[in-house]
């Protein structure tokens, strides 16, 4: 399996996480990228953005839980992109006590199982900083950051790059980071401040495109659609489709 | 606080410690086998059968000790002691407040905690607070069960960033 596996990460709320897993996988595979999304919330709010409401359905949970095969938990949501819904046990691994480190690599090692051919896997993390994030940094090869143009998304930043530089170094190997602002306000002062002090850390690892704040997006959730199926070609849907095209390009502020 | 510009809206910066860290990189050199081995033991040290809050305290060292601190570059690690409270929080103080001056980052490990007081939490994130004044780190590692209820309760969990991180891998 070649994928690149991509952590959509943020252990704060609100920052953007859900909105650009469902829209970002649904722009490359509309690009004709294979892509299989995770939903690795026990919230499930992916699977409910992709029309997915089963709550009793089983998928990530089942193959961390009972090793059952993760090819056997996708779902054909849209064409070219694959969903495995959260399942209603997965809150169960962060009560995991036992195993030490182990409890933290069963997600890595579910995905490496089978022979699939997607082109992304992406993993759609919750809000928090317990053992299902830890499982999603064991696995990924990027990590990709929602951050929101706000003081205290700063400062949830700086907490979660000290984690993510604990398991670089554990891990001995450097993830392929990189920032997506969402929720972006451009006529706010504060905005455009914090964007430039996140420039000064990060140089070359904010795409390029930001997804600038709108109802629509807040709104597309509610019907099971991506902002492409329930309102196309709005600004929103522009930002996405030029986010996906800069995620694929490497192209960054 | 960091110094701040007289018109910006950012007062202190708190990703200021990544440009001085990152000199520091190197001085980590943890494989995944060790991870596995540290985390295995931390939790089992977070699980192990630990004297309770009635012990008697004199057969106990209290304080972290000097023995269980160990230095990478720039970076101290303490292992605090199961019982803590105010009788020793005077020690404790002084023993900190001495590696915050020496160290530009402090790793404590709570994951033997049994039993913290109120004035042992002030005085932890007293730290914390003073080491972000400083432009130091404080993180607060393996926060065992009893460590976690309590800063709960006293309604600093947050401040301290003590959650059930996945720092506590490490």
């Amino acid at each position: 399996m070649s994928a690149r596996i991509v952590a959509v990460l943020n252990q704060k709320g609100g920052v953007g996480k859900t909105t650009t897993s469902v829209n970002l996988t649904y722009a490359l595979a509309k690009l004709g990228k294979k892509i299989t999304v995770i939903d690795f919330d026990p919230q499930s709010h992916l699977a409910v953005s992709l029309g997915v409401v089963d709550p009793q359905k089983s998928g990530i949970d089942k193959v961390l839980l009972e090793g059952v095969s993760l090819t056997q938990q996708l779902i054909p949501v849209r064409k070219n992109l694959n969903l495995v819904v959260a399942g209603p046990r997965l809150q169960e691994i962060e009560q995991l006590m036992d195993g030490g480190a182990r409890r933290g690599d069963l997600l890595r090692k579910a995905l490496l199982d089978g022979n699939r051919d997607e082109d992304f896997i992406f993993i759609d993390c919750p809000p928090s900083s317990g053992v299902l994030v830890a499982n999603a940094l064991f696995a990924a090869d990027e990590i990709l950051v929602p951050m929101t143009s706000d003081y205290l998304a700063l400062q949830g930043l700086s907490h979660l790059m000290g984690t993510i530089k604990k398991f670089e170094s554990a891990l001995k190997r450097p993830y392929k980071f990189s920032l997506v602002m969402s929720r972006y306000i451009p006529t706010r002062r504060i905005s455009k401040e914090v964007l430039s002090v996140i420039q000064k850390y990060f140089p070359g690892q904010i795409l390029a495109t930001t997804i600038r704040e709108t109802a629509l997006l807040a709104e597309c959730p509610s019907f099971g659609k991506t902002i492409f199926e329930y309102r196309p070609g709005c600004r929103s849907a522009r930002d996405f489709t030029a986010l996906a095209k800069d995620f694929l390009e490497g192209r960054m502020m | 606080m960091a110094e701040k510009d007289e018109d910006s809206l950012i007062g202190y910066d708190p990703l200021a410690w990544m440009h001085r860290s990152d000199s520091n990189q190197d001085s980590q050199r943890d494989d995944v086998d060790e991870l596995e081995s540290h985390a295995a033991s931390a939790f089992a040290s977070a699980n192990a059968e630990v004297p309770g809050p009635e012990m008697n305290h004199d057969e106990v060292p209290i304080i972290a000790s000097e023995s269980l601190t160990s230095e990478q570059g720039e970076r101290a690690i303490v292992v605090l002691e199961p019982v803590l409270n105010i009788q020793n929080v005077a020690v404790l103080h002084q023993r900190l407040t001495q590696m915050l001056s020496n160290f530009e980052a402090i790793d404590i490990d709570a994951s033997g905690v049994t039993m913290i007081d109120t004035a042992t939490l002030q005085l932890l994130l007293i730290l914390k607070q003073t080491a972000i004044g400083l432009q130091k780190s404080i993180s607060i590692d393996f926060p065992s069960d009893k460590f976690i209820e309590a800063s709960e309760l006293l309604g600093i969990a947050e401040m301290l960033e003590v959650d059930q991180a996945a720092s506590g891998f490490f």
